[in-house]
């Protein structure tokens, strides 16, 4: 018995047309739109185009940003993360107690970062391994691992707000470089690293397929769910960096460091074109919603808006932005949960 | 059947241990006995054709063989050497790989991904992937069956004949880990495909011959005689016979299929007792089109039962849905008893008296834990209610005369209907329709799936019955010889049209073969 | 219609098959969790079991129970709402606003309005095919903002409490007319869903949506009227709460949607849906309260309370899910 050499020799290459590779009308509506949007408010509002207010728009876009990279992983998925306000919670009051503060006489610097990002993955594996091995549906499960880190935070709070004092961690949200603060290269990175994971790495293009055909994975002998595990612990660590972010912009570790954080990142996940059932967007969708959700807060305040709304208007475009990409599909005995 | 392991000339002449052996094997589902000791031989570079009715046990062996199903009894021998396998990197392991009927790649992945997928080698490094090696080593696969798909393109984008190249591709990856010729298998492969996309097949199936064994399944006997070496027949969970491709008469093969002609005297069940004069039109449906049917025009008499038949993506049952508000409609008009008919909803069709069997019984026909009673009671709520009212007694009253007038066997009205058998079950969903007396068009698409013969005949007898006393009935039937031997009338549909319409009659019953004719 | 008999039985035999042991535990769940938690608290602080602590308890639970009772409709049908405390503070914040003017029929509207802005939440998952928690999740966010803007993102005090005075009676002296309020309510819906064909039709379509719909049942307006009682639920426990605090706050019930999901699941109540009722959410309710008033008296620090919460999510909903239903769990 020989094996295929001879199979196929005589066979020309010839190239036909090529299929789609590249982008569709679809990926380019975020940032048409982003582009309209910034457009609009340029001309309604004089203090909205000046470029210190860009520079605003870019560093108020920081933190959504990390916390938006991490929870696209998971929606990547299919699965949803409501984890976020407990695991930045726990990881901001963490490093403040970790770094210098007023609290303790810590002063461990770049360890207390990492521990307190290290933290925050373990709580993001805890929600994984909830999915994969107690079968928890995944936003009932973050629910409670969101619960959790709450919890935590209010522990090690103990009713007495820690106040940071290192000096390199307060200098990340005012010290500036090419006119950005350090926080924004912070996010500029993780949207690298990000976008690198997704194209790069078996994580990434695993959590892609899991999001577009779970079972085909298992009947090719995939084992998904390492993988799972190992995207909710990324998208927690992703949090923990972002709740790390928010202490060094308020000098201060507060429970409520993620408050709202969830909603605002599967906001701009969902703005930038990434689908709740999976498969579907990626890291530079999300960078591009993020850049939509937080162009649309700061131009509605500029406008004179109430701050008091921003909330609500994201809450308004997560629910029309879902419908727009839900509605082409309906079928009539579709079942909606 | 033989069970010798060093079986006769292989095509080539040369002598050697099977590359497949499957011996005695078997498989019980909770009322049906899939597969009831099936043998089968598959040699090294042989197209060995798979044929056999919808039930007759395919896909379970099919299953059994890659590692899906876990075979209750009987073995499977791959090169002369006993194997278990326990999933499908199992069997891959051991050179055995299927192409799946649904196609079975990720679709928003690149077609590169997809062929190493599971098996990416030096493709992903340290979890790092190497696109350039990832491409090179689809490319190779690709070559091996002379196809011109871009790698990098993504799965989604490329047609339902290229996807299934990438899929053969996939499969061939097997060779990567054994040292022997793989065996490919492939479901059903030309059920989506267009005539010229079907000769690319049979094409690539001739070239696999030549350094691999194929399993070939397909429902449709010319071109399993066409591409095939040898053809194994399988009924009812049993290897039934052989015979050489070459010369053989796909009505040889057919009787094969069904068994001896006596075997479909139940479909006759009741049949003297219907009276021969039609009624008058009850569905008359002109022009209706949806999603993927087009421009069908219908019309079911008072007491006739019409067969719909068609492959796999004729449209028939979207249709079936469509007349049932299921499924939205783009264009026509449908009159039941003269009325116009609302389709814009299920209720609104149940209110008209339409009732619906839908082929999925167990996520589409019945509630799983709900009880039986509540069950049949479902839809036709006001027979159990006085007012807004649920009357306990009335429901028990009217839930135990159905159990007994159709023999329901189940412990209790209370039971949970997913503990029943198929058939009892199947009999709740058809009662569901009957509790008020008021149904006057049945919609039954596959009613008898998975059934076994005692539960099916008694569906039929219930059919006749229902269209003894006046309901219209439209049938999607589970085989062609079903729909022959229950229906009046047959309509075929083909790509989203009603093509023909054959009369049916009892004593004038049209051959599979007609119908295979005008289906294709 | 002729009446078809069919002579011939069945060849196959029915598939008995009985409830696992932990089928068995895991309904009666609540009810034992109830118990042990009492017991454990007595034995521990043997004042606890007087009738005055154990009258405050259930007083506490009222808005509780009312919240979880309505959310549990929407999950009995399949689906979840997270927005059920922020329609609260919302209705706390109305309340306070509209008692001036409206007087004694302020109770009335406020739970018609919440009724009716929990239905425009069904409505929209039910036209748009969304998935319920992103329509709730996403009505949280609104009606959090809506409340801010329109209390200035600061409490409203009520000086009038004539209005609400019943709600702090107590009946028969000892029983307080909330936790009556909220008995009421979880029997009343009890009834209806076990006397008319809503039961039916809430069971099916919580256990198989498909099912439903091509059995004809009314399946979108089955599903508003889930959402639409939750948001009526949300408008009743908002009173309530007025009624204690004497003010509405835009972030008053906000604390409250961890328990009360926490309540419908530790009841037993499956969020796959179909499987559970009102009562066990019930129990649910007053075993969370429990917890959260017994921590204390155990001596463990209250903030242990929300890792509690999580963990007891995680665990009643692992315990309770119907895992045949999902092959795949996102």
């Amino acid at each position: 018995m020989t094996s295929p050499a001879e199979a196929d020799t005589e066979v020309v290459q010839a190239r036909r047309p090529q299929p789609r590779r590249g982008v569709s009308l679809r990926d380019a509506g975020p940032p048409i739109a982003l582009v309209v949007v910034f457009g609009v408010f340029a001309a309604l509002s004089p203090g909205f185009r000046t470029l210190s207010n860009v520079q605003n728009v870019l560093d108020a876009a920081a933190v959504l940003a990390v916390v938006t990279i991490g929870i696209s992983f998971v929606l990547m998925m299919g699965s949803i993360d409501l984890s976020a306000p407990g695991i930045m919670g726990a990881s901001a009051i963490t490093v403040a107690l970790l770094v210098a503060n007023n609290r303790n006489d810590n002063d461990l610097g770049f360890v207390g970062i990492a521990v307190a990002v290290l933290l925050a993955a373990g709580l993001g594996c805890l929600s994984g391994l909830a999915l994969v091995l107690l079968k928890v549906p995944s936003f009932m499960a973050t629910l409670g691992v969101s619960a959790v880190g709450l919890g935590l935070a209010t522990l090690l709070f103990a009713g007495v707000q820690p106040n940071i004092a290192d000096p390199m961690l307060e200098g990340w949200a005012v010290e500036r470089f090419l006119g950005l603060a350090h926080l924004t290269w912070i996010a500029l990175g993780c949207v690298l690293l990000g976008w690198l994971v997704q194209r790069y790495s078996r994580l990434g293009r695993y959590a892609f397929a899991i999001g577009g055909a779970e079972e085909v994975l298992a009947l090719s002998g995939v084992r998904v769910a390492p993988y799972k595990v190992a995207v909710f612990t990324l998208a927690g660590a992703f949090y923990g960096l972002a709740g790390v972010m928010v202490t060094s912009q308020l000098s201060a570790g507060l429970v409520q460091a993620g408050r709202g954080y969830d909603f605002s990142a599967i906001t701009a996940a969902v703005v930038g074109g990434t689908l709740l059932t999976g498969g579907r967007g990626g890291i530079l969708h999300s960078t591009v919603g993020v850049l939509l959700v937080t162009v649309l807060t700061n131009g509605l305040v500029q406008v004179g808006v109430s701050p008091y709304w921003q909330g609500g208007v994201q809450g308004l475009i997560v629910v029309a932005a879902v419908a727009a990409a839900v509605i082409p599909q309906r079928r009539r005995n579709q079942v909606t949960k | 059947m033989t069970t010798n392991l060093q079986t006769g000339p292989v095509p080539g002449g040369r002598t050697a241990p099977p590359a497949l052996e499957v011996r005695g094997l078997v498989k019980h589902y909770p009322g049906v006995k899939a597969l009831d000791g099936v043998d089968l031989v598959v040699h090294q570079n042989e197209v060995l054709g798979l044929a056999g009715e919808n039930g007759a046990g395919k896909s379970t062996l099919l299953k059994a063989l890659v590692g899906l199903v876990r075979p209750d009894a009987g073995e499977i021998w791959v090169r002369g050497e006993r194997v278990r396998l326990r999933s499908v990197v199992d069997a891959a392991n051991h050179g055995l790989g299927m192409v799946f009927q649904e196609q079975s790649l990720v679709p928003n992945l690149t077609a590169a991904e997809n062929i190493v997928l599971g098996s990416e080698g030096p493709g992903v490094r340290r979890g790092i992937y190497h696109w350039r090696t990832m491409r090179r080593l689809a490319q190779e696969q690709l070559d091996k069956i002379g196809s011109h798909i871009d790698p990098l393109a993504r799965t989604d984008s490329l047609s339902f004949a290229d996807r299934q190249m990438v899929e053969i591709a996939k499969v061939l990856r097997i060779e990567e880990r054994t040292s022997h010729p793989p065996v490919i298998i492939l479901d059903e492969p030309t059920s989506v495909l267009e005539s010229k996309e079907i000769e690319t097949l049979f094409t690539q199936v001739r070239r696999l011959r030549e350094f691999a064994s194929v399993v070939f399944v397909s429902h449709r006997l010319d071109e399993v005689l066409d591409v095939c070496d040898r053809v194994a027949v399988l009924r009812g969970g049993r290897s039934v016979g052989e015979v050489p491709a070459a010369g053989a008469a796909p009505a040889e093969l057919h009787r094969m299929m069904i068994g001896s002609t006596g075997s479909d005297d139940h479909y006759h069940d009741g049949l003297a007792e219907r009276s021969e004069e039609p009624g008058r039109p009850r569905l008359v449906v002109r022009g209706l089109s949806g999603r993927t049917f087009r421009d069908v025009d219908l019309e079911v008499r008072a007491g006739e039962i019409v067969g719909i038949v068609g492959v796999h993506g004729s449209g028939r049952e979207d249709l079936c849905r469509a007349l049932f508000g299921a499924e939205a409609t783009t264009a026509g008009e449908v009159q039941l008893d003269g009325e116009r008919l609302d389709l814009s909803g299920t209720r609104a069709a149940c209110a008209a008296g339409i009732g619906y069997v839908p082929a999925e019984r167990k996520t589409e026909g019945m509630v799983g834990p709900m009880s039986v009673a509540d069950n049949m009671t479902l839809t036709k709520q006001q027979a159990r209610c006085s007012g807004p009212l649920v009357r306990p007694r009335k429901q028990a009253t009217l839930v135990d005369t159905w159990i007994e007038r159709l023999s329901i066997r189940t412990p209790h009205r209370g039971t949970a209907i997913q503990r029943l058998s198929g058939g009892n079950q199947q009999k709740v969903v058809l009662a569901r329709w009957l509790v008020s007396g008021d149904v006057r068009l049945l919609l039954l698409d596959h009613p008898t799936r998975g059934l076994d013969i005692g539960a099916r005949s008694e569906v039929y007898r219930l059919m006749r019955e229902l269209a003894g006393s006046g309901v219209a009935t439209v049938l999607l039937a589970d085989s062609l010889e079903e729909a022959i031997g229950m229906s009046d009338r047959i309509v075929v549909m083909s790509d989203g049209r009603a093509t023909t319409e054959i009369a049916a009659p009892s004593g004038g019953k049209p051959t599979p073969l007609d119908l295979v004719k005008e289906m294709v | 219609m002729s009446t078809p008999v069919l002579a011939q039985p069945a060849s196959d035999a029915p598939v008995v098959a009985r409830p696992t042991v932990g089928q068995r535990l895991t309904s009666f769940m609540p009810v034992i969790a109830l118990v042990v938690l009492l017991a454990a608290l007595t034995v521990v602080d043997p004042g606890f079991f007087t009738l005055s602590s154990l009258t405050a308890a259930v007083r506490t639970a009222a808005p509780l129970v009312v919240l979880a009772a309505g959310a549990t409709v929407v999950v009995l049908c399949g689906g979840i709402d997270l927005s059920i405390a922020a329609l609260c503070s919302l209705a706390t914040v109305f309340f306070a606003l509209w008692l001036p003017d409206l007087g004694g029929l302020t109770t009335l509207a406020i739970v018609a309005v919440a009724g009716a802005i929990g239905a425009l939440q069904g409505v929209a998952h039910v036209l748009l095919r969304i998935p319920s928690f992103i329509v709730t999740l996403g009505g949280m966010s609104i009606f959090s903002a809506i409340a801010l803007v329109i209390s200035d993102a600061g409490p409203i005090p009520v000086s009038d409490r004539g209005t609400t005075h019943w709600l702090t009676l107590y009946v028969a002296g000892v029983l307080p007319m909330a936790f009556v309020v909220a008995l009421v309510v979880v029997a009343v819906v009890s009834l209806v869903l076990r006397l008319t064909p809503v039961g039916s039709w809430v069971r099916a379509i919580g256990y198989s949506e498909s099912a439903a719909r091509l059995a004809g049942s009314p399946v979108d307006l089955v599903k508003v009227g889930a959402f639409t009682l939750s948001g009526a639920c949300a408008g009743l426990a908002a009173v309530m709460l007025v009624s204690r605090n004497f003010s509405g706050s835009p972030t008053m019930a906000d604390n409250l949607l961890l328990p009360a999901v926490a309540a419908i699941v530790v009841g037993g109540t499956a969020i796959t849906g179909g499987h559970g009722s009102l009562w066990r959410s019930l129990a649910g309710a007053l075993v969370v309260t429990l917890l959260r008033v017994g921590l204390p008296i155990v001596g463990v620090p209250s903030a242990y309370e929300q890792i509690l919460y999580g963990a007891i999510i995680v665990a009643a909903v692992a315990l309770t899910l119907d895992r045949s239903k999902v092959l795949i769990i996102k």
